[in-house]
């Protein structure tokens, strides 16, 4: 299954540090040689700080040799300018730690900087220490250490810049640290001020602002932070309690889904995943907490998206999708089915919702049949659903059970078949269905007529008052 | 030659000869070609031969006045066969003709035409003359009759006058007066005839056979080249006005150069005449800056010749034009010390300069190579666009492209070497211009001409490897120049160019990203051009991908104009209501494209309205009711059906469009495979690339579509309809024929179900009363009167839309969900009918944005 194994496209957007989970995850699933994986894996642990894990690669790597002389340097260096940072970062931590002044700091960060160099000396770039010094401890690791750091730079700090390159740091230590909450919210102030930084037409200021890319666009530099930032949510949302409608939610805006076509078709495959996977089930439908209509429609919004970039990219899970509700061949869907269920056990993401994923799956491909079909073969629909028929049964009779579909569906056991009826909408109905809004839509209209006439009025009105006197 | 044109010459006579010289030198050309080719073996002859070739054009010039003399006409084509006499005795039977049709006039007393004789045969004579030829006793014969007679015709109008209308006696007494300038010219040669006619005329011969022996001796070299060296340098040697021989000499190039430049744009100045001074001036020049200044003057006034700008400049001429600048290029790029400018320092036009001389060892030259390649190119597109295209000079011409192509190459090698940007980008484009819309075959065959030059680009074809990817690097180049209307032109040749190699997607994608479509009403009308070309063919590309529905929709816009060869530059459309004036005219004419870049407009409409077809009959099936049958996908197919229905006699079909609508007549009738047969039968496919698998794929959305169609006309017909029936008449496999059915009752086109046990479609049809159906008709027309007033309401308020949003949220779930799809749309939309008055070509550009398939429409680039 390596040809549908992302993990070599999604690497190249990732930090260095959070790929290493990713590399782990590969490791286990054996589809690429040890030795490779291993490798990989040295080579990424050597650009960092963390010189007891590359030590314990090389070793792992090379057995029989010694381990070269430049790690003992390095963890030297390391330790040394570990030390030093930290004298500085000490400095600013003393101070924020007071009890008054963190009464003191107010919304205003230039006043708070004011505050800080009037009354205990400290100047931007004793703030700037705190940033090094998370750098720092992030770069050998210590995610937590780093986040608090990058916590407290970020409350003081003034520079756009670095700021944003905090809440990249930060969003990467809760990540890695597994804070799945406060990395939610960390991921939501980035992408605010990711879509906040930049009002593309008037570009001076912000490109005077990226000192480091004064020669790139600033639309591109902002779909290339997207693009980062759409890889890295993908850790939060398929490990947060809420994540995959949340990953809906913000994939399907037209912003990122702008983003996700131009720039990395192949987070469809997470698209779909969630798509599919937040369907309301027979098990899931019972807690259930209230979705937007984003996520309800959700498959059917993704299913657009699928078709139209079908030529860009297309896996097992996409063509699940594409199979059952645009060409409507069950028994090619059925096919996919199998097939994706090996791609989301091996996905570094995917691989905890197996199960839902499946159940999900059955019940989409089960309603799309009961919807086209009046009678039907129970043995058929379990055979489609990729279930033995027994088990088949028992789930499809939990299926009726459960469902709205309840009341159209008849199972007839005598000739195992299911007989769906479902009586037509009388045309009243659909007569008052058509009219509903209409008297609202019709007030409000009224409403704003009137409102339109009325702004002169009031003009006059305040003339008049000022005319008085 | 019209009497009235004579007349006018009289009275200023001054003029009227200019005018015939320059007449005469226009026709030059063809009678000393004619003359070069019979003796082309003995360089003494072809030597004279050249040197009289005015001479014999003014013979047809009078042949042509003449009203009488067509067998003269028949005498000089005669001679022109036997060209044995020499230039002198030639010269001596035309004055000697002259002077005859002077006497014929004389007899029956028209002075207006012995007015124009006398003006040709001074002329002769003062040729004569230049060469050193004695005078021929024939015109001092003539003057000396002539006076005689006219003192006689004056003192015979004295007693009558009636009898002489005006323009003849204004010629009188013109005649009267140049006589006597002639007279007192010649006075002592006519003293001289006067005293002794018989020995003046023994002496011309002996002088003139005198003349004649070393010259009938070619082999006695020295001798001849010595006797005849003022003669023949005559021949070569540019007359100026009034006989004054110019002297070239590679000291006197400048002050030449200069008079040239001088009388450049002047009324009278005899182009052709200037053009052969400047040529010669060339080969004279020895230095570096000698050639260049002469060339570039050489340059202008060729592209000068044609002071018109209906006309096109001849081919030879154009030829050399592009052949000079070529040799401009080598030199500068030979040479880095000379540099050509638009804007320099003033200097001395009359001195020679050398890089030594100068501050920094450069010589800068006033001058714009760019130019003279933008002329190039565009007298070039000019010709192609007033030569007949069926005929083979078109194909001839077209040729030519080639040279042009490796002029551009080296130009644009030469500025890459030098690092000229602005100019550089203009070159580029005009590169591309050349190649975008041609196949691979073709650019291959005009690069690989360019790669043999010694100065090639940076980008060709052989360090590009593909088409695409020289295409790809030019466009990136310009997409970085920075000039935002070379860049808009140079991304829609790559659209262009990706559609035309059948890559709809990327094409699609460029064309959405661009966000072009927003702007392009605003745009110059040949860049409008190059848009609307762009679209068409994207939608020609969708078509050959097979992508019916996207092909349909874009292809729609252009169509509903009805204008589609006035939108496309491939023809004038004729309005009935309004006349264009000249001007308007003129200037449409100037943008059409040169035949072969049009694109096939029969070929597009098969297109259109197959994918129309294939398009609306399923649709127009679905529809039962009347009123809901007039909202037509696409109008224009719509109204061609229309007109096809009530056709009382059809025969068999002959056009293209016939085809179609028998086809789509078949289809409706479920007779998919005629509907098939008719479609493939259509011959304008031919032209299309890949024509065979662009019919098959037709014949398989013929049957999908057919089946569709089936299912909507005859669903009421039936309770159960069996699946393998519908796949065996539809010659469709049984899982493609299920999955057509599901996805129509999915989508709830169809009211039916599947039922599985028995492979049959149970269709649950509800048959609506007319009351029920009245019902919903009134709900729906109260729906879209809401729609309307929030629209009115809308356009009222302004583009504010502060009232629309609360709106939004409070109407029902399906408006939400519409919503960010509205908003996205609703924007533009209203942007643009608030944008006023628009270009012609405008409203076809502008509405695509919104029809275009998918919603990629608001990318961020």
């Amino acid at each position: 299954m390596a040809e549908y194994d992302l993990s070599k496209t999604i690497i190249p957007y990732l930090d260095r540090h959070l790929t290493f989970p990713l590399l782990a995850h590969l490791a286990e699933i054996n589809i690429f040689s040890v030795e490779d994986v291993q490798a990989a894996q040295y080579e990424l642990a050597k650009g960092t700080n963390m010189v007891d894990y590359s030590e314990n690669l090389f070793k792992a790597m090379h057995p029989d040799e010694k381990a070269p002389q430049e790690f003992e340097d390095k963890r030297q260096k390391a330790v040394s300018t570990n030390e030093r940072l930290e004298q500085e970062a000490q400095v600013v931590l003393n101070v924020i730690e007071n009890p008054d002044v963190a009464q003191a700091l107010r919304q205003d960060k230039n006043q708070n900087l004011q505050y800080l160099k009037d009354n205990y000396n400290l100047t931007l770039e004793h703030i700037n220490a705190l940033y090094n010094f998370g750098k720092f401890q992030y770069s050998y690791g210590n995610y937590s250490g780093a986040a608090d750091y990058l916590y407290h730079f970020r409350v003081l700090s003034t520079d756009a810049d670095l700021t944003i390159s905090s809440h990249w740091g930060k969003l990467a230590s809760d990540i890695l640290t597994g804070k799945w909450d406060t990395a939610l919210e960390e991921l939501n102030a980035l992408r605010e001020a990711i879509d906040s930084r930049t009002p593309a037409p008037f570009a001076p200021t912000v490109s005077a602002l990226n000192s480091n890319t004064p020669t790139v666009d600033p639309a591109l530099s902002q779909l290339h932070s997207r693009t980062w930032l759409v890889h890295w949510s993908l850790f939060v949302y398929f490990n947060h309690p809420q994540g995959r409608s949340l990953l809906l939610e913000t994939f399907l805006s037209p912003t990122y889904l702008n983003t996700i076509q131009t720039s990395c078709p192949w987070i469809l495959r997470y698209l779909a995943a969630a798509a599919i996977i937040s369907t309301p089930t027979p098990s899931s439908a019972s807690g259930s907490t209230p979705v937007s209509s984003r996520v309800k429609n959700a498959v059917r919004e993704v299913v657009k998206v699928i078709q139209m970039e079908g030529y860009q990219y297309s896996d097992p899970i996409t063509q699940f999708l594409m199979q059952l509700h645009v060409e409507f061949d069950f028994e090619a869907a059925q096919k996919e089915l199998g097939k994706a269920e090996t791609v989301v056990a091996d996905d570094f993401f995917l691989q905890e919702f197996k199960d839902d994923f499946l159940e999900s799956a059955r019940c989409l491909v089960s309603e799309a049949y009961c919807r086209i079909h009046q009678r039907i073969d129970i043995g058929d629909l379990s055979d489609r659903l990729n279930l033995p028929r027994e088990e088949g049964e028992k789930w499809i009779v939990n299926l009726i059970r459960e469902t709205r579909m309840g009341q159209d569906a008849k199972i007839d056991l005598e000739k195992n078949l299911i007989q769906i009826s479902r009586p037509p909408q009388p045309i009243y109905q659909s007569v008052i269905e058509k009219t509903r809004g209409l008297a609202i839509r019709t007030q409000v209209l009224g409403a704003a007529v009137a409102k339109a006439s009325a702004p002169p009025l009031t003009t006059e009105a305040q003339a008049a008052a000022v005319a008085v006197s | 030659m019209s009497r009235f044109f004579r007349q006018a010459g009289d009275s200023d006579s001054d003029t009227e000869s200019s005018e015939d010289e320059l007449m005469s030198s226009g026709d030059e050309a063809l009678p000393s070609k004619a003359a070069a080719a019979p003796k082309p073996a003995m360089s003494r002859f072809l030597r004279t031969a050249g040197s009289d070739s005015s001479e014999s054009s003014s013979d047809e010039e009078e042949s042509e006045s003449d009203s009488d003399s067509e067998d003269e006409e028949s005498d000089d084509e005669g001679r022109a066969g036997i060209r044995i006499m020499s230039a002198q005795e030639k010269r001596l039977a035309e004055t000697e003709a002259t002077a005859k049709a002077m006497d014929n006039a004389l007899k029956i007393n028209d002075w207006v035409a012995i007015s124009n004789e006398f003006d040709k045969l001074t002329r002769m004579v003062q040729r004569q003359h230049n060469v050193s030829e004695p005078i021929p006793p024939i015109y001092v014969k003539t003057l000396v009759s002539l006076e005689s007679s006219l003192t006689t015709t004056l003192a015979k109008e004295k007693e009558a006058k009636k009898k002489m209308n005006a323009t003849n006696a204004k010629a009188l007494t013109a005649m009267k007066q140049k006589v006597r300038k002639a007279m007192k010219e010649y006075e002592q040669d006519i003293s001289k005839y006067q005293a002794d006619p018989e020995a003046f005329e023994q002496d011309y011969i002996s002088a003139t056979s005198r003349e004649q022996q070393p010259a009938a001796v070619s082999g006695g070299r020295v001798s001849a080249v010595q006797a005849t060296l003022d003669e023949t340098d005559g021949g070569f040697q540019s007359v100026g006005r009034g006989g004054r021989a110019l002297q070239l000499t590679p000291e006197g190039i400048f002050k030449n150069l200069q008079a040239v430049q001088e009388a450049r744009g002047k009324k009278n100045t005899d182009r052709a005449e200037q053009i052969r001074i400047l040529e010669r001036l060339l080969e004279i020049a020895v230095t570096s800056y000698q050639r260049i200044r002469v060339l570039l003057a050489l340059v202008s006034s060729r592209f000068d010749y044609n002071s018109s700008v209906a006309n096109y400049m001849p081919t030879e001429l154009w030829l050399s034009a592009q052949r000079e600048v070529d040799q401009l290029i080598a030199i500068v790029a030979a040479d880095s010390s000379y540099i050509i400018q638009e804007i320099t320092e003033d200097y001395d036009e009359l001195l020679e300069r050398t890089p030594s001389q100068e501050k920094d060892g450069i010589v800068r030259i006033r001058g714009s190579i760019i130019s003279f390649i933008d002329r190039l190119d565009d007298e070039f597109t000019r010709s192609l666009q007033n030569i007949d295209p069926h005929g083979t000079e078109y194909v001839e011409r077209l040729k030519d492209e080639k040279v042009l192509y490796c002029t551009i190459c080296r130009a644009q090698a030469f500025y890459e070497k030098t690092k000229q940007d602005e100019p550089l980008s203009r070159v580029v484009m005009r590169r591309l211009e050349h190649i975008y819309s041609k196949p691979d075959p073709v650019v291959q065959a005009l690069d690989s001409a360019a790669d043999l030059s010694e100065i090639k680009p940076s980008m060709s074809l052989a360090t590009k490897g593909s088409t695409s990817n020289l295409i790809h690097s030019l466009c990136v180049y310009l997409y970085k120049a920075g000039n935002s209307l070379l860049r808009t032109r140079a991304m829609l040749s790559h659209i262009y160019h990706y559609a035309l190699h059948n890559d709809f997607h990327t094409a699609r994608d460029m064309l959405l990203m661009s966000h072009l479509q927003e702007s392009i009403h605003s745009a110059d009308v040949a860049t409008q051009i190059l848009y609307n070309r762009t679209v068409v063919q994207l939608g020609l590309c969708a078509f050959r991908s097979g992508l019916i529905k996207e092909a349909q929709t874009t292809l729609q816009d252009i169509f509903t104009t009805q204008r589609v060869k006035e939108l496309l530059a491939q023809g004038v459309h004729q309005q009935r209501f309004q006349v264009l004036t000249p001007e308007q005219e003129k200037a449409e004419r100037q943008r059409q494209l040169p035949f072969h870049m049009h694109i096939n407009t029969e070929l597009l409409e098969a297109a259109f309205l197959v994918s129309s077809m294939l398009v609306e009959i399923p649709l127009l099936a679905s529809i039962d009711s009347e009123e809901s049958k007039r909202k037509a996908i696409s109008k224009p197919f719509r109204r061609l059906l229309d007109f096809a229905d009530r056709q009382v006699f059809t025969g068999p079909p002959e056009s293209t469009r016939d085809h179609i609508m028998q086809a789509s007549k078949a289809l409706q009738d479920g007779e998919w495979e005629k509907c098939r047969d008719l479609i493939q039968s259509i011959k304008i496919w031919s032209l299309m690339p890949e024509a065979a698998a662009v019919k098959e794929m037709l014949a398989k959305r013929i049957q999908e579509q057919g089946l569709r169609t089936y299912l909507f006309t005859y669903a009421p017909h039936y309770s159960t309809l069996s699946l393998s029936l519908l796949a065996s008449t539809f010659s469709l496999p049984l899982r493609s024929v299920t999955s057509i059915v599901s996805k129509m009752i999915w989508s709830e086109e169809l009211p039916a179900s599947l039922d599985q046990s028995g492979g049959v479609i149970v269709f649950h049809r509800i048959e609506v009363s007319r009351q029920q159906q009245l019902a919903q008709i009134i709900a729906e027309k109260v729906n879209a009167m809401a729609e309307q007033n929030e629209k009115a309401l809308d356009t009222k308020m302004g583009g504010a839309g502060g009232w629309g949003d609360r709106a939004d949220g409070k109407q029902g779930e399906k408006r939400g969900e519409q919503a960010q799809e509205r908003r996205g749309r609703g924007e533009r939309t209203r942007g643009n009918t608030r944008g006023g008055a628009r270009g012609r070509g405008a409203r076809f550009a502008q509405g695509l944005g919104n029809q275009m398939p998918g919603h990629t429409s608001q990318r961020t680039g």
